[in-house]
């Protein structure tokens, strides 16, 4: 009697794959709960700013009540094209007129919008979704479009930071 | 009769189907959450007649200049300071609070509404809206009191059922109500950055928030940032529990208001 057995005796068991499945769909479903779709495709670039007692937007968003505006350098081409290099993003576009596009773009969003879903003027929320380095300047002139416009309600985006973060502030 | 075996369904590739929309998902969503500090900007006021000017007392000025110093009322406080406006903001909130005397003329005084003092209100201005209901003549001017009158009786009236929530929860008989022009003057340069900026609002946001977290739970038993995550997320249904919180935070929100004038830069 041998200790070993010659190998081409009794091929090795196949492993058994039928929980397989299983652990995929779960991987699965933590992954639709976890996560949110992805609305536009940047052509900004954000670095978001951090802060603490920030409201979650995600109940808004659930009733489309909120519009983004990105603002930040463009990821492609020439940053000097643009006022203070900072290009401005409404949906898919980049308007060459940088911050001034805002009323026509918040005017025909409003007006295209069937009227059972158009949420009253006021609960609109315009979020700017701006770029650590981006000056105040601009978003106090979009301020002053909005407020032309009736549009009363903005947000300022921001992600909640840690307990032991701290805020990212440029000294000069 | 034997009944006939099914033959059994081959599900090795449903690994792959899962793989597929597994791999759909991660592409298609995103991890981070969207958050945001909201805000309102003021309604268009078309007068040229020149404002009384407020009281010093009654402003918390933070001025952000283009090289980020932050400089709150008269102390200037480093980037890595910036903590400490959490304190300084609190302070500006408490420090005349439930106090009749011997108050610190710098900061903002507070008022105290009773039920009798809010009736009397009340019941004033619904006489007065009668008086000018009953006119023979409705022209241009009465249409415009009666609208004034109108908007006193709800307002009056919304503070009374205010103040009897806030007696009934506390005990108290006293309403302390912080003075109606205290507010936080926040000013930016135009260079100034956004993380900065939003460093300053958050602060703000952080000490007002625990302030009133602190109300609510000594008043409701629950915090003011739970009940308002409920109510965001359930404010479309008029159910009972959805109305009970809409006035739990609209006294929080009395108590402890958060008043943010954000001035345009000039420079």
């Amino acid at each position: 009697m041998s200790k070993f057995r010659k190998n081409d005796e009794t091929p090795a068991p196949a492993i058994n794959t039928s929980s397989l499945p299983d652990i995929v769909f779960m991987l699965l479903f933590f992954f639709m709960v976890a996560t949110t779709t992805k609305e536009i495709d940047p052509m900004v670039k954000v670095n978001s700013a951090q802060g603490s007692g920030v409201t979650d937007l995600t109940p808004f968003k659930q009733r489309g009540e909120i519009d983004f505006v990105y603002l930040g350098e463009p990821m492609k081409g020439d940053a000097s094209k643009f006022e203070k290099g900072i290009a401005i993003q409404f949906d898919g576009i980049i308007s060459p007129d940088g911050i001034n596009y805002l009323g026509t773009w918040k005017t025909n969003k409003f007006d295209n919008k069937p009227a059972e879903v158009t949420a009253p003027k006021e609960n609109i929320i315009t979020c700017f979704k701006a770029d650590e380095k981006v000056p105040m300047g601009i978003i106090f002139s979009a301020r002053d479009i909005l407020q032309e416009l009736n549009f009363n309600s903005i947000a300022y985006s921001a992600q909640e930071m840690g307990n032991n973060a701290e805020y990212n502030i440029r000294e000069q | 009769m034997a009944k006939r075996e099914s033959p059994e369904i081959n599900a090795g590739s449903m690994a792959d189907i899962a793989f597929l929309l597994l791999i759909f998902f991660l592409v298609t969503t995103t991890m981070d959450k969207d958050t945001a500090y909201l805000r309102t900007i003021p309604k268009k006021v078309e007068t040229n007649q020149p404002q009384t000017p407020v009281q010093q007392k009654n402003i918390y000025k933070i001025v952000i200049n283009s090289k980020q110093v932050i400089q709150a009322r008269d102390s200037i406080i480093r980037p890595e300071e910036i903590t400490s406006l959490n304190s300084k903001i609190k302070h500006f909130y408490l420090v005349n609070r439930n106090k009749k005397e011997n108050r610190n003329i710098d900061y903002p005084y507070y008022a105290y509404g009773s039920i009798q003092l809010y009736q009397d209100n009340l019941d004033q201005q619904t006489q007065r809206l009668d008086a000018l209901l009953s006119q023979e003549v409705i022209d241009g001017t009465t249409e415009k009191m009666i609208d004034q009158a109108n908007d006193a009786v709800q307002k009056w009236g919304e503070k009374l059922d205010e103040m009897k929530l806030y007696a009934k929860f506390s005990g108290k008989k006293e309403l302390p109500e912080i003075a109606f022009e205290a507010h936080i003057r926040l000013e930016s340069f135009i260079d100034t950055d956004y993380s900065a900026y939003i460093a300053v609002q958050s602060e703000i946001q952080k000490a007002v928030t625990e302030l009133r977290d602190q109300e609510a739970e000594e008043l409701f038993g629950m915090t003011y940032t739970a009940m308002n995550n409920f109510y965001q997320q359930k404010k479309t249904e008029d159910t009972p529990e959805v109305r009970t919180y809409r006035k739990y935070m609209d006294l929080i929100e009395t108590l402890f208001p958060l008043k943010l004038i954000e001035v345009k830069p000039k420079r």
